[in-house]
């Protein structure tokens, strides 16, 4: 739909946020029959969503500290298994004990585990070492649990085109600049749209505050005090997969002791510090916090002591203030929704916060009962038990090995699942690889240019992952941009484009420029200023940071 | 194994410092990786493309201006001028045919269309003398179907920003097409491999005369020629229009090639080459180097009266960094790099980054030094000398050059 027609619709639900919260409301409502605006100011998972490890938690790290939550993450960590599977890796994880850590606290660990309904099984550290050989060979205890990893940026994806299926309209690149208010009621929402320069009202019965952190400024656009308790969470990104399983440090949650497998590389995390609302949109990590997530994170898996770090990148978790918690590790990762109208007597308008990535379903479940109660819409929720586009039962298995793909469409039944049929391949041209790492093909990007409102180099990367992998975009992100250039016939927006997403690896890559990684740095330099140019093509000063 | 000169490092100021030492008749070892920056050449040489954020005309003149620390006032601003006509006579008996003068730039073309100033380049590459008289008017860009290491929307527009008339033809033939079935074929060395025999040059030159008829001249990707330029003028020949190649992404086919003539014609002139192999430390004796081990002679040091560091710059591991300082990591000759890794780079990934100026500290004679003290016999030349910016002042290839040639004269002189 051209998107000045969208401004014209008056829709039953206009959800701010396009992160996986937002998403999955959007999806939950479009699949109870409303009809549905989702809105986004940068592009989708920019904000928290697409800045965790990208665990599919047990819930066993909750479950001594926060009973709900880790109830909350078993139960939605078994239906994403089947509504979501072509997101999730089924890896299972360890929680470790080593020499340093009391081994008492595995029994009071595995106790709560149970209480929470989380299978926890507590193996022999030999057994530990031979299924995890990354695994810090001194442990003296572990636990298998089933925790998993689960690909953020394409979950959100699956929701949104779900929920477009279901005749949702979504936008990115626009901002809520005010709600629109009249006599008590939340009636629309005052929009920025940033990739055109203009300014447009849209009507909607009911407004949800998806916005996460920034949740705290979209209602205070309503004359509304929410105390939002942002912790921000700091992770580092190593060049290759050093282990197969997530691997936690058995003992009260702290920094840095959880290490993710994702696709081909692997992810430390996290820091959690509290920080001043204000600052919550810079997202630079600090030297400090590389040097904390490299020491505990060698504690886990020794072999990161000699493995390049691609990057350093952070997020801030929208909790919801209850105390003075320095950390705010205490605080309950639990979900809170308020109803503005008996909160606040603003009628029209939700918000959703609180809770965790992967508990984003439910959060959509319990916006999307409160949005139908105020519309009197009875319709079931059944998100939990409808696959997301791309896990249907019958969709393709990329380790299908009675198949004959090529790697490319491999990759792409990967990160695609069904909807990798979607994909262009009529011509030789359409399954040339433009990434290597990734295995992207040229007929990938067409889909995800044409299909997955990517405006530039940072959306593809989140659709499809070109520049994600160990080479972070050396030679493909250029491939990418001239193609990009030769789609849309701006060759001078391609070139920006491409020294927007250099800049904006180097954002991640420069508080970890040592050792390999400023080799990266001094052999990209070389390509993309010393060989071709590129500083003198485009003039970055002034620029706003690319999202 | 005694030598008269070991070089630790075969890329491109190795090479140009074997040869000029073999030349005259030295006994000289070169321990190579097998790795260089030349894979990302772009065809030319540069001996200084900008100072201050202003654009070089006269490399030359504008030399005599650097700060004191810069590696050209160790080569000795006076001896420039015939240096560099010592580096294109290297070149020429190299077998490597290139044009330019060191006090006038002329233009190269990179891959993205922009132009950029340049001391050598390739003959068979496209060159711009004077901007405002374009070799051509209107030129074919003649873009290989599948093959994306040339980015051709950028290429064309940068191209007709120059004044140029451009028509972007896509092109392909059957050797082509053949390859394109596996995608990891279509980069540049691939092509430069399979596209060699006559007659695939010739359905080459086919497509280019069919398609090609508007232009008065032919541009393609610089995909041709392994070895040598045969290649090339083969299909020059059988293509009823000038032809000329251009830069693409990595791998640099014209820059491999460079270094095989090189490395050629170093061999011919007796020189040893110890490829993929690699120093890794050296025995000191009072200001002296007197021998180093390498990962593949482990249990035979290699003694000479003379050594050369030309290990490079971060990139090729002549230098290294970790968490809290940058050494150079072979015989941990002093750097002059900071001291606080906060300075070691900057946010704007464009912006000017302090370490590329980092390099290993040495005496107005090239020598190393150790501890703040000269090592006599050790000199170091090319990207691990501190003081210059192969990306921001556009003079990488020109140190490695001039200081290559400037420390054999100073082994010679010092006999």
């Amino acid at each position: 739909m051209v998107t000045t027609d969208i401004y014209k619709k008056e829709y039953d639900v206009i959800i701010v946020g396009g992160g996986a919260t937002g998403a999955g409301t959007a999806r939950d409502c479009a699949l109870r029959g409303l009809s549905v605006l989702l809105v986004e100011r940068n592009d989708y998972s920019t904000g928290a969503t697409g800045r965790n490890h990208g665990l599919m938690h047990s819930g066993a790290r909750y479950a001594v500290t926060d009973g709900e939550s880790a109830s909350e993450c078993i139960s939605e960590n078994m239906i994403l298994r089947r509504i979501a599977r072509h997101c999730v890796e089924e890896t299972d994880g360890l929680f470790i004990t080593l020499p340093e850590d009391d081994l008492q606290y595995q029994q009071t660990f595995v106790e709560a585990c149970q209480r929470a309904g989380i299978r926890a099984d507590v193996i022999d550290p030999d057994e530990a070492r031979r299924i995890e050989p990354a695994v810090n060979p001194e442990l003296i205890g572990a636990v298998r649990v089933p925790d998993a990893a689960i690909d953020p940026f394409r979950l959100t994806v699956a929701n949104l085109l779900d929920a477009r299926l279901h005749g949702a309209d979504t936008l990115n690149y626009h901002e809520v600049e005010g709600l629109v208010i009249s006599q008590g009621h939340v009636e629309g929402v005052k929009l920025f749209n940033k990739l055109e320069g203009t300014h447009v009202e849209v009507r909607g019965r009911v407004v949800v505050n998806a916005a996460g952190i920034w949740g705290q400024r979209i209602a205070q656009q309503a004359g509304i005090n929410i105390s939002m308790f942002p912790a921000r969470g700091a992770l580092l990104i190593f060049g290759h997969r050093v282990n197969n399983m997530v691997i936690n440090r058995c003992r009260k949650p702290a920094n840095a002791d959880i290490l993710v497998p994702d696709d081909t590389v692997c992810v430390i995390g996290t820091t959690s510090d509290r920080i001043p609302i204000e600052t919550v949109d810079d997202m630079r990590v600090t030297r400090e916090e590389v040097d904390v997530l490299l020491k505990e994170g060698i504690k886990i898996a020794p072999s990161l002591a000699t493995t390049r770090i691609i990057r350093a990148y952070a997020g801030v978790r929208p909790l919801v203030a209850s105390d003075n918690d320095p950390s705010g590790r205490s605080i309950s990762r639990g979900i809170v929704c308020l109803d503005h109208a008996k909160r606040d007597g603003l009628e029209g308008f939700i918000t959703i916060t609180g809770g965790k990535m992967m508990t984003y379903r439910l959060m959509g479940e319990i916006a999307t009962n409160a949005v139908c109660a105020k519309l009197g819409n009875t319709a079931p929720c059944v998100t939990a038990s409808q696959p997301l586009p791309g896990s249907e039962p019958d969709a393709p298995d990329q380790k299908d090995a009675t198949k004959r793909y090529s790697f490319g469409q491999r990759a792409a039944i990967g990160r695609h699942g069904s909807l990798a049929a979607r994909i262009e391949k009529d011509n030789d041209i359409d399954n040339a690889l433009v990434c290597e790492c990734e295995g992207v093909t040229v007929g990938e990007i067409k889909y995800a240019v044409h299909q997955l409102h990517v405006h530039n180099l940072v959306n593809l990367r989140r659709r499809t992952r070109v520049g994600m992998g160990t080479c972070q975009g050396k030679l493909c992100s250029c491939r990418a941009a001239s193609l990009m250039g030769e789609f849309n016939g701006n060759v001078k927006a391609a070139q920006e484009d491409l020294a927007a997403f250099l800049d904006e690896r180097w954002k991640g890559m420069r508080p970890v420029a040592w050792g390999d990684t400023l080799r990266e740095a001094q052999l990209t330099s070389m390509i993309y200023e010393g060989l071709c140019g590129l500083d003198m093509a485009v003039n970055m000063e002034g620029k706003e940071d690319v999202q | 194994m005694r030598m008269d000169t070991v070089i630790m490092g075969g890329g491109l100021s190795g090479l140009a410092c074997g040869i000029s030492l073999a030349k005259r008749g030295k006994r000289v070892t070169i321990v190579a990786s097998g790795q260089s920056t030349m894979f990302f050449n772009g065809g030319s040489m540069e001996l200084l493309g900008c100072v201050n954020d202003k654009t070089v005309e006269n490399p030359l003149e504008a030399i005599a201006s650097l700060p004191e620390s810069h590696p050209y006032h160790k080569v000795g601003v006076d001896r420039i001028a015939s240096i560099a006509e010592r580096v294109k006579l290297l070149f020429s008996d190299s077998g490597i045919d290139m044009t330019g003068s060191a006090n006038a730039n002329h233009w190269r073309i990179t891959p993205m269309g922009i132009a950029k100033p340049a001391w050598l380049t390739l003959n068979d590459h496209l060159r711009i003398d004077d901007l405002n008289q374009l070799p051509a008017k209107r030129l074919a860009l003649m873009c290989i179907r599948g093959y994306f290491d040339q980015p051709n929307s950028m290429l064309a527009e940068g191209l007709r920003n120059l004044g140029f008339e451009v028509d972007m033809i896509e092109f392909t033939t059957d050797d082509i097409t053949a390859l394109r079935r596996s995608p990891s074929e279509m980069r540049a060395t691939s092509l430069a491999k399979h596209l060699v025999s006559n007659n695939a040059l010739q359905r080459i030159a086919d497509q280019f005369n069919n398609l090609a008829e508007n232009a008065d001249m032919v541009l393609m990707p610089s995909v041709f020629g392994q070895s040598d330029s045969s290649d090339f003028q083969t299909l020059q020949a059988r293509t009823n229009k000038p032809l000329r190649l251009v830069a693409t992404l990595p791998p640099s086919v014209a820059g491999m090639r460079m270094m095989k003539q090189l490395r050629h014609y170093f061999k011919m002139l007796g020189g040893t080459y110890l490829m993929g192999d690699t120093a890794l430390s050296g025995t000191f004796d009072g200001d002296r180097l007197t021998s180093i081990t390498t990962a593949k002679l482990a249990d035979m040091p290699l003694k000479a009266d003379n050594f050369v560091l030309a290990t490079g710059s971060f990139i090729s591991r002549g230098l290294k960094a970790d968490f809290e300082r940058v050494y150079e990591p072979i015989l941990g000759v002093d750097v002059d790099a900071d001291a606080d890794p906060e300075q070691w780079t900057r946010f704007g990934v464009l912006q000017p980054q302090a370490y590329f100026g980092y390099g290993v500290a040495t005496d107005n004679q090239l020598r190393c030094l150790k501890q703040g003290k000269p090592i006599q016999n050790l000199r170091a030349i090319g990207s691990v000398l501190s003081g210059h910016d192969a990306v921001k002042m556009g003079d990488g290839t020109g140190v490695s050059l001039l200081t290559a040639i400037a420390a054999a004269d100073q082994i010679r002189e010092n006999k």
